[in-house]
């Protein structure tokens, strides 16, 4: 066990700061909100980060802290800019903002070191400090997605025009989220970059966008369990496929495409549906036992139903 | 002076050839093609792929990068898009769907490409077709310059003309003003649909043979960049407007040859980023564009 976790250390930590990343695109998505702001976030978190602990020496939790207050007023204040745009305008908008901030720290001369990044931003982040903070992050979210708050973001994305008459604030509601996007991803990218210790222009571009977006879409993009299992397939994929060799993009890229047209609800919908199955199943047999007919009968509406639930499910 | 503006038209043009597809059927069909960039690049790989083993002219080299842009443009929507669309609740999500499936094919042909080519740049040395430039005095202009302002002007012209004048343009904007009531009025949304992704292939097959041509020789990587440079052209613009498109392709083409010229260049990448948060915030409908964004 304890050689297994060693050998995979940087595996185990990829997967935690990739779920934050997912994260941070996951909660947006949920309220209907179509942002890369926190890819963008993520680069905000990682410099900040990296440039405190190698100038000032902070403690990691003040570095990472930083990062994580500045994205969260730059999610705020972008937020507030981009408010009257939508779907994949904003979408656009906002990748705009993420991969401007990588031309950025190219840009940066001395504070950000240019294209070469920076190096030595030496820590005392351990690997248990990244659990634990995930940890708590995803106990939150989680506890967010069941209360009053949750059901209101689920409204503002199935129907904005029904939440506002529903006397729901959806653009506070929409700021919110900016800002919980911002701190997710600044707190995925000051990890990183302290983990690391370098932190570099190439680290934060678009790849970011491919990869947190996969997660989520293969994962389901409804709840933070989604972007878990997303956030775990994708981290670990790579070291499986390695006998694939050189085609490992290709089986990738086939996966991604594959997910986004015919499982739109992710491999969590996929296991949220057979659940409801086998309950429907086990619920019936009972109560049945009369005529086979009216079970052929009954078959049709309860999939139908359950069909239809489960969006509502997903949901709840 | 006068070199810069020519070598400034000549960029816009192979930008304006590039989204000039993107543009029609993001404006029409409402799909935004990410894998457009690796559909381009593919075009021009499987041209050098022929091109390597017989001498061709520039002619077929075109020929084949028109087939293979269509050819790729239609398969990714006969596989992709049109399940997407058929199978969503409403076209909002489709959207997101779309977009995903783009960024996920659009690896596959790279990775192809990637995997043939070791990532090397190549180019179109063993064809028969060979640069020529002409020196005029006061600009020197080469016959591959020519050729891409020629191809992208007229390209232009007709599809706008198509656009505009023809039953089949107005059946295609109809779907972009309201699909479900242009259907109930006898339109064939899906034969016009794969009619649309095939034309949006064509010009972005043949700016991957011209672009080819022009730098001497390509990465397999080159189409992502053109991609977001496309973005850019696009909501500059106006999504789905054709004059609009050829605008946006000079405006970002003469604002990136200016930093060009006048700086180290290190902020050009970021020319095309500011363009599309600019014009969002200011004015999101495009500088031509008659389509109202959504807003709610």
């Amino acid at each position: 066990m304890s050689a297994w976790y060693y050998s995979h250390l940087i595996l185990i930590q990829g997967t935690f700061i990739s779920l934050l990343l997912a994260l941070s695109i996951q909660v947006p998505l949920r309220a209907g909100v179509f942002s890369f702001a926190g890819i963008g976030s993520y680069a905000i978190g990682a410099y900040t980060a990296a440039i405190l602990t190698i100038r000032l020496q902070v403690a990691p939790i003040l570095a990472i802290g930083a990062g994580v207050v500045l994205a969260m007023v730059a999610g705020y204040l972008l937020a507030l800019l981009v408010a009257r745009l939508s779907g994949l305008y904003l979408g656009m908008a906002t990748i705009a903002f993420a991969l401007f901030l990588g031309v950025l720290a190219i840009n940066g001369g001395e504070l950000t070191g240019g294209p070469t990044g920076l190096f030595g931003a030496l820590s005392t982040l351990t690997t248990t400090h990244v659990v634990v903070i995930t940890l708590l992050v995803v106990l939150a979210l989680a506890a967010n997605e069941r209360a009053s708050f949750g059901r209101r973001v689920d409204a503002v994305r199935e129907d904005p025009q029904l939440a506002v008459s529903l006397g729901i604030d959806v653009n506070r509601i929409r700021r919110r989220v900016f800002v919980v996007s911002g701190a997710l991803g600044a707190t995925a990218g000051g990890m990183t970059s302290l983990l690391r210790s370098t932190v570099s222009p190439e680290t934060i571009g678009f790849h970011l966008v491919v990869t947190a977006l996969t997660m989520i879409i293969v994962g389901g993009a409804l709840s933070w369990a989604g972007a878990a299992i997303g956030a775990v397939i994708f981290t670990w994929l790579p070291s499986l496929l390695q006998f694939v060799g050189e085609w490992q993009p290709l089986v990738y890229g086939i996966l991604v495409a594959f997910a986004a047209v015919y499982v739109p609800n992710g491999l969590l919908g996929v296991l949220q549906q057979g659940w409801r199955r086998m309950q429907a199943r086990r619920h019936r047999v009972p109560a049945e036992g009369a005529g086979a007919l009216a079970d052929t009968a009954t078959a049709d509406p309860e999939h139908a139903l359950a069909a239809l639930g489960n969006r509502a499910e997903v949901q709840s | 002076m006068a070199q810069d503006l020519l070598n400034a038209l000549t960029l816009g043009s192979l930008y304006l050839l590039f989204a000039l597809g993107m543009s029609v059927a993001w404006g029409t069909i409402g799909i935004l093609n990410f894998a457009h960039g690796s559909i381009f690049m593919f075009a021009a790989f499987a041209a050098y792929e022929l091109v390597r083993r017989v001498s061709l002219p520039m002619v077929a080299m075109i020929g084949i990068g028109v087939l293979v842009g269509a050819a790729l443009s239609v398969l990714v929507q006969v596989l992709a898009f049109e399940p997407i669309q058929r199978r969503a609740a409403d076209p909002h999500k489709a959207e997101l769907q779309i977009l995903v499936g783009g960024i996920g094919i659009a690896i596959i042909p790279l990775s192809i490409a990637q995997h043939i080519t070791k990532s090397v740049p190549f180019g179109y040395s063993a064809g028969s077709f060979r640069v020529i430039t002409y020196d005029l005095g006061f600009v020197r202009v080469s016959n591959v310059q020519l050729v891409i302002l020629v191809a992208a002007l007229g390209l232009a012209s007709v599809i706008g003309w198509w656009l505009r004048a023809t039953r089949p343009g107005l059946a295609l904007r109809a779907i972009g003003v309201d699909p479900e009531v242009a259907s109930i009025m006898g339109v064939d949304r899906r034969r016009l649909a794969l009619g649309t992704m095939a034309v949006a292939g064509e010009p972005a097959g043949l700016a991957g043979v011209l672009l080819t041509y022009y730098l001497g020789s390509v990465a397999p990587e080159t189409g992502d960049g053109f991609l977001l440079k496309a973005f850019a052209v696009i909501i500059l613009g106006g999504v789905g407007s054709i004059a609009g498109v050829v605008v946006g392709a000079m405006v970002l083409a003469g604002i990136e040859t200016l930093v060009l010229v006048n700086t180290s260049g290190s902020w050009a990448p970021a020319i095309a980023f500011g363009l599309i948060f600019l014009m969002l915030l200011v004015r999101p409908r495009g500088l031509l564009g008659r389509q109202e964004v959504r807003r709610t």
